[in-house]
């Protein structure tokens, strides 16, 4: 295709585009409102991805042993459990530690404290923090099976769910974007066939002096790009904008609460809306030349 | 070069448009096709541009076989062939000048090219002087030239006139009739669809007859031939 066809075309696309304002305007508002959700859903599943990763890095694993046992066997096991792969940190604690850091998180606790005083029912133990969080299950079981262990826990069921309803939000999110994105695709048809049908007169002359189909084709197909690309960015522009808000407002209000970094969230919010803008701006244009541009 | 051999076109209501016709136009021929509305004048002429396409038998033109012409080719058909209406078909948003090169735009021409074609054109044609002009400021005879120039500019080898004096006073007709014959005389093959008799009478050109969707009459040197 030649320069001067191209010049002729970006011509004829910002035409279309001019000339039906009001059309293009509600489909680069509707691309924007989908994507808007789209990012919405996104943000929040990137922030849940944020936490659970958080707690899982912060997750220990606290292993029990058991009364009356010697503290050279302790050692030992503290010593040989240090090189178990999978291992990032050991911390011994006595039961004597273990009751005073009792006392300090729940310091109102009388009749806890009282208890604990006379006779402690507490045990010796280590904390164990691991490398990753999927060898906490393996790492388990091995102190489980060593005989001086009493018992052993994590929580990983936290993790677990929390993942669990990450992947629910995600599916929820594709469900109720596919009924946007079909909604957006029917506007966008709308607006190339209000643009076909305001151009016939155009694109009978072109047939008949015998401009290709493709020449033809090319303006709307633009169009339908446009449109979506710029609702994508528009949408973008509010989340980016939203997201720095939040991001501020909840440094103050949940100073400890973990957010997603604002490059995190925009950089998989831009993936998803400009390439959803434009898969719905070129699945439109080539619906609407189908249905509306016999050439 | 132009052959119809043995075409009939039968439109989807089951009426015939044409029924078995057989013609031979050779390059730089100048060609009246007459009779009266409905005989199949303006089918011929459609199935001649690739609008329609034969339901038997083929029309060749030059290198083509239009029955064989897959539909993104038809484009090159088209460039070989100038298509004049009677209602013009201009665009009336644009100027006399745009109109025309519109029709080089969009067949991906050069702006220089542009430049230069588009006044010799219009000069031929006598729209020197309304080049800035919109269709709706011009006369009939005047907007006829616009469409003449538009189907003009691509230098194609073929005309085709579907009654484009139509709409004129027989003055002004006459006018277009010479403008074509110019054309012809520089080159281009016409091939106009037509109900002017006292025109047709005059020229002394090839005359086509058409009645009921069969060709009844091909006369060299040939008259209208009917009252009307």
């Amino acid at each position: 295709m030649s320069l001067n066809s191209i010049g002729y075309i970006v011509k004829e696309t910002g035409r279309n585009l001019i000339y039906n304002t009001w059309m293009t305007l509600a489909s680069v508002s509707t691309v924007a409102i989908s994507m808007f959700v789209l990012s919405f859903f996104l943000v929040l599943t990137v922030n849940m991805n944020h936490v659970t990763s958080v707690l899982q890095s912060q997750v220990e694993m606290r292993v029990f042993i058991k009364p009356h046992v010697s503290r050279a066997k302790e050692m030992t096991l503290l010593r040989d459990s240090r090189h178990w792969s999978g291992v990032a940190k050991m911390q011994f604690f006595t039961k004597q530690e273990a009751a005073n850091t009792l006392k300090k998180e729940f310091p109102n606790q009388k009749n806890l404290l009282t208890l604990i005083s006379k006779s402690n029912p507490l045990f010796d133990g280590f904390n164990v923090y691991t490398k990753r969080p999927s060898d906490i299950p393996a790492l388990a079981s091995r102190f489980r099976k060593q005989p001086i262990v009493h018992n052993v826990i994590y929580e990983g069921q936290v993790v677990s769910r929390l993942s669990r309803l990450s992947v629910i939000l995600k599916w929820a999110g594709w469900g109720i974007e596919g009924l946007l994105g079909l909604a957006t695709l029917f506007i966008i048809v709308n607006t190339i066939r209000l643009a076909v049908f305001a151009r016939r007169r155009e694109v009978s002359v072109m047939k008949l002096v015998g401009a290709t189909d493709w020449f033809i084709r090319w303006p709307f197909v633009l169009e339908g790009l446009i449109l979506g690309l710029v609702g994508a960015i528009v949408a973008d522009i509010v989340v980016g904008q939203g997201y720095h808000w939040l991001l501020f407002e909840a440094s103050n209000a949940l100073p400890f609460w973990p957010m997603a970094s604002f490059h995190q969230v925009m950089q998989k919010t831009q993936d998803f809306t400009l390439g959803g803008g434009l898969l719905v701006g070129v699945l439109a244009s080539i619906v609407a030349l189908r249905r509306f541009l016999r050439v | 070069m132009i052959r119809f051999e043995n075409v009939s076109k039968r439109y989807a209501n089951g009426h015939y448009g044409i029924i078995d016709v057989n013609l031979e136009i050779r390059r730089g021929e100048f060609l009246f096709l007459v009779g009266p509305s409905g005989a199949g004048k303006s089918s011929l002429i459609r199935l001649l541009y690739r609008e329609d396409v034969p339901t038997t038998g083929e029309i060749y033109l030059d290198e083509f076989r239009l029955t064989q012409l897959k539909r993104r080719h038809v484009s090159r058909l088209r460039r070989q062939l100038g298509v004049v209406f009677q209602d013009g078909k201009l665009l009336t948003n644009r100027t006399v000048y745009q109109n025309v090169a519109f029709a080089m735009e969009v067949v991906g021409a050069s702006g220089r090219d542009i430049h230069k074609r588009v006044p010799q054109v219009l000069e031929l044609v006598g729209l020197s002087k309304h080049h800035n002009h919109y269709p709706h400021q011009l006369s009939g005879g005047e907007q006829q030239r616009v469409g003449i120039a538009r189907a003009l500019v691509n230098n194609p080898v073929y005309i085709i006139a579907d009654e484009p004096t139509g709409n004129l006073d027989p003055e002004t007709s006459f006018g277009i009739i010479k403008l074509l014959q110019e054309i012809n005389r520089r080159g281009a093959t016409i091939i106009m669809a037509t109900h002017a008799k006292d025109i047709v009478n005059q020229m002394h050109k090839r005359v086509v007859a058409v009645e009921n969707g069969r060709i009844i009459r091909d006369e060299a040197r040939g008259v209208y031939g009917y009252e009307s």
